[in-house]
């Protein structure tokens, strides 16, 4: 038997709190039907995220403070986390799909023996179970799935599925967990290096302009830099030009790469593969560009312009102020 | 060094079937190529093998079939390869056939480090890695995109998150898995295809393996597919602009905010 | 499935992929610069392509000739030169396998699979005419020295080794090895061709060059019997780096058919298209159906010179035509230097000529006949 709680784990970088553990928090609040929703928070004894959490308004935050965890190895959080659970082990547990949330539960998965189902889409109760919706084969085949006897049913969620949401009335209690932590001998983190580039990553970029095969031009890439930075948004790729001097990796949308919660999405010369709309679902507006009318990227847009990207682009800037 | 490498055959096309009894995706029938992170690691092995000496071990839980990916893989270089075949393993989820690899693992004896991809483009979980390091209790690093022999028993490894890049240190023995980035496979040499051919390919039963039965395949995996689908795609209502630029500019401009 | 299916099925998949990632994207720029960039050649020396054909004990791969034709049509599809540069090796390796003793074999062999060994018959004077050749082997006690000036070669000057065609004192033809370290021997001139341009095709000229008598390949007088049987071994590669270019022509074609509009209609939907890219498509069948006929033929110890100078008879002259059937396709963007269509033709034209003209091959073919 289950306590019949959703737990949440919060991931703090430092002082900063992963925002898909406050977006799970929220879905959580969404879907628990009764239950509590808890949030489990190892941190050092500075950081007080906590009081961040509570305008999330989960019934109850768990902290387990100890200032090993300003370092602390995914083996010693797992540790931790299974001295508070393996008692008491609530009904369900949300890990942000994030790298660290992907390392750490299936280890704590595997010290608790019970089921992980990583990277979903969605989560929703039918009576007890947790169905857990996950996407597979580069997102081409959805599965539900549930973990009808072992306790936590856990899953990991990708970031920037859900939405969060601060409460205006919260009642949190704050509770203090008790645990001893274990340091690890044979694994160490020597160092934390803080990702200069602290320019906004293409997740977060309010305004995107994407740029696709057939919009690939000096003169196209020239235009779209200067657009956005009229929009104040950012320039994004498909997987095809990350393949070009001018773009990496860092710049491309969609599978393996970043998952757009954007305001405003303009496509350009992108037809509209799977592997690239999978990462345009939660941008608000879209607006697409291809010559071809039947390109399948015109199903996932709000506008549709049958044209030459140049001329748009140029009759775009000409009018935006 | 003794390094395991495990490994996993996934189709090679993106267009999938779908049995309807098991709720599972039909694995026979289509072209199983090795999952690519997979080679990533292997290559990870084969350099550490190179600096430090050794031997690189392949490992893989699957059918028969997989014995085509592992040939692959000691194409690339890799000394031998362990497979571990049998109906009893067959729908395991990723607690079941982690158990079943660290308990393979063990049976191989002696291993300094077991490397894998840091998903499989299948499953897309990612979760055999730590499952397998937490059985093993060995320390882990996850999506590591660099590696380096620090001394003869350390590895250090650069992981990166999203607002910091950790550098962690480990004692062997310990798990990695690895990501794309952190070097370029090797390809198959004409030799080393030969070679493969001639190499041994050890199959392990449950009956090889010192094996708790209730943890394996279907019954040791406590989470059960129920549906699968295709993704329902949002139909959207498009408004389509006028094929003048300068007016479908304005158009879009007047609708927007 | 046999072992050796397996094997070769392995080998192709690895040729593709090294194809698609490390050649295909460079075939134009291979063009433009006239040359392979740095670090190509080396890539493919590590990645063991030069062994493929080379026997295990030398440390190669011992692949049959088969395998190593349709690696090369593979290859070919995505950069001719490379195919070619390969295919002058491989026919130079096949000579030292038929005909070199075991002390000339084990001094030179292990490093064939690290550099390139080349072939080398022309002469300022002629090409396949045995009478034309100048270049002078002396006997001195147990050596040859040889004098002469060789042009044309494919990969001259990349090449290390060098079998050199050359008359002796009293008038017989023989085939010497001779490498670059030796003194006396130097590089020449470099071709400036209008296609296959990353191939080097140079000159070398040799200036008294010492060789000891091992050095000698096969008999003396057995010099004109290699060198046809060189030719035979180059030819049925050739007709596989024809086939590969056909499939990059008809690839070219197909694709601008399937996404390019006249007046609303696909290309491809137009009778006049689908007779060229029919056409395309047939010849390379054709030219492959050859090839594999010249291997096939060569591993069962069967002659198969006949077909191997059809193959590159037919598959040169048909690989030019579907070229210029895949540029009239792509209209202007056929005639622009921006798509590969123009430089394949440029290419598969060398094989028109090089390893024996059409007119060569059309003797050849006529007197095979006849003697039948």
């Amino acid at each position: 038997m289950d306590n019949n709680e959703i737990w949440v784990y919060v991931e703090t970088v430092g002082s900063r709190i992963e925002p898909t553990s406050l977006q799970l928090i929220t879905k959580a609040k969404a879907i628990a039907d009764g239950r509590k929703v808890v949030a489990v928070l190892p941190e050092a004894s500075t950081i007080k995220a906590e009081n961040s959490l509570q305008a999330y308004g989960p019934d109850r935050v768990e902290t387990l403070v100890d200032d090993h965890f300003t370092n602390a190895t995914d083996e010693e959080i797992a540790d931790a986390l299974f001295q508070v659970l393996d008692q008491n082990r609530p009904n369900s547990l949300l890990f942000p799909a994030t790298i660290l949330g992907r390392s750490i539960a299936p280890r704590l998965q595997a010290k608790l023996q019970t089921g992980l189902t990583g990277d979903c889409l969605d989560i929703f109760y039918e009576n007890d179970l947790l169905v857990q919706v996950k996407p597979t084969y580069g997102d081409n085949v959805m599965c539900d799935i549930v973990c009808p006897e072992k306790r936590p049913q856990m899953v990991t969620v990708r970031p920037n599925t859900f939405r969060a949401e601060k409460v205006t009335d919260f009642q949190t209690k704050v509770v203090k967990a008790s645990f001893t932590f274990h340091k690890e001998g044979n694994s160490q983190i020597i160092a934390t290096d803080p990702i200069i580039n602290s320019s906004s990553k293409l997740d977060d970029a309010k305004v995107v302009i994407a740029l696709g095969r057939g919009a690939y031009s000096a003169k196209n890439i020239q235009l779209a830099q200067d657009l956005a930075a009229k929009l104040g948004g950012m320039v994004g790729v498909s997987r095809p030009l990350t393949d070009e001097d001018e773009f990496t990796h860092d710049d491309q949308i969609g599978i393996g790469g970043a998952s757009l919660s954007a305001d405003l999405l303009i496509n350009l010369g992108i037809s509209g593969a799977v592997q690239y709309t999978v990462g345009i679902k939660n941008a608000k507006k879209i607006v697409s560009v291809n010559i071809d009318k039947d390109a399948p990227i015109f199903d996932e847009s709000d506008f549709a312009y049958v044209g030459d990207v140049t001329d748009f682009l140029t009759a775009l800037t000409a009018q935006v102020r | 060094m003794k390094i395991v490498v495990g490994i996993k055959q996934v189709p090679e096309t993106d267009s999938v079937k779908i049995d309807p009894n098991t709720n599972n995706l039909v694995r026979s029938g289509i072209q199983g190529i090795i999952n690519p992170f997979d080679k990533n690691a292997i290559e990870a092995a084969l350099q550490l093998r190179d600096q430090a000496g050794g031997e690189v071990i392949l490992l893989s839980m699957g059918p028969d079939s997989y014995t085509t990916s592992l040939r692959d893989g000691m194409a690339m270089g890799a000394d031998r390869a362990v497979l571990v075949s049998s109906r009893a393993f067959g729908g395991a989820d990723t607690l079941a056939t982690g158990y079943t690899l660290a308990k393979a693992i063990e049976a191989i004896g002696d291993v300094d480090l077991v490397l894998f991809g840091r998903q499989s483009v299948d499953a897309d979980t990612g979760q055999v890695g730590p499952i397998v390091a937490e059985f093993l209790q060995f320390p882990q690093v996850t999506f590591a995109e660099t590696l380096e022999l620090d001394s003869e028993k350390t590895l250090v490894a650069k992981r990166q998150l999203d607002s910091a890049v950790q550098d962690i240190k480990l004692t062997l023995p310990a798990v990695v898995t690895v990501r794309k980035e952190l070097n370029t496979p090797r390809y198959e040499t004409p030799v080393n295809i030969k070679e493969s051919f001639e190499k041994p390919i050890t199959i392990w039963t449950e009956a090889d393996l010192n094996l708790d039965l209730a943890k394996i395949g279907q019954a040791g995996s406590p989470t059960k597919v129920t549906k699968v689908y295709a993704p329902t795609k949002d139909v959207k209502k498009t408004v389509t602009l006028s094929p003048d630029p300068a007016q479908a500019v304005s158009e879009l401009l007047s609708q927007l905010d | 499935m046999s072992i050796t299916n397996d094997q070769t099925k392995m080998l192709i998949q690895m040729i593709k992929e090294f194809t698609a990632n490390e050649l295909a994207p460079i075939d134009m720029q291979i063009d433009r610069a006239g040359d392979y960039p740095d670090g190509l050649f080396q890539k493919v020396v590590n990645t063991g392509l030069l062994g493929i054909t080379l026997p295990r004990e030398y440390g190669g791969a011992a692949f049959d000739y088969q395998a190593a034709a349709e690696s090369l049509e593979k290859m070919a599809t995505g950069n001719a030169s490379m195919a070619v540069t390969l295919e002058g090796h491989f026919k130079t390796i096949e000579q030292f396998i038929k005909y070199g003793n075991k002390s000339l074999n084990d001094e030179y062999l292990p490093s064939a699979a690290k550099r390139i060994f080349a072939f080398s018959m022309t002469e300022p004077s002629g090409g396949s005419n045995p009478k034309g050749i100048a270049t002078r082997a002396i006997k001195q006690g147990d050596n040859w020295v040889i004098t002469g000036d060789k042009i044309m070669i494919t990969n001259g000057g990349l090449a290390e080794v060098y079998c050199v065609l050359a008359k002796t004192e009293d008038d017989q033809m023989a085939v010497f090895v001779v490498d670059k370290d030796m003194p006396g021997f130097k590089f020449g001139k470099r071709e400036d061709f209008i296609g296959l341009k990353g191939v080097p095709v140079g000159e070398v000229v040799l200036n008294h060059v010492v060789v000891p008598d091992n050095h000698l390949l096969g008999r003396i007088g057995q010099g004109l019997e290699i060198g046809d049987n060189a030719h035979a071994d180059a030819r049925v590669l050739m007709g596989a780096v024809l086939a590969g270019i056909m499939e990059h022509e008809l690839q070219t074609a197909v694709n601008y058919s399937k996404e390019r509009k006249a007046m609303d209609t696909p290309l491809y939907q137009l009778q006049v298209t689908q007779e060229k890219i029919a056409d395309i498509a047939i010849a390379k069948e054709n030219t492959t159906a050859l090839y594999q006929k010249g291997a096939d033929n060569k591993v069962a110890n069967k002659p198969y010179a006949e077909v191997a100078a059809m193959a590159k008879s037919y598959g040169s002259r048909s690989a030019v035509a579907s070229g210029d059937k895949a540029l009239q396709i792509l209209g202007g963007y056929g005639y622009s230097h921006e798509y590969p269509v123009e430089h394949l033709i440029r290419d598969a034209r060398a094989m028109e000529l090089a390893e024996g003209t059409i007119e060569k091959m059309n003797l050849e073919i006529t007197n095979a006949e006849i003697a039948k």
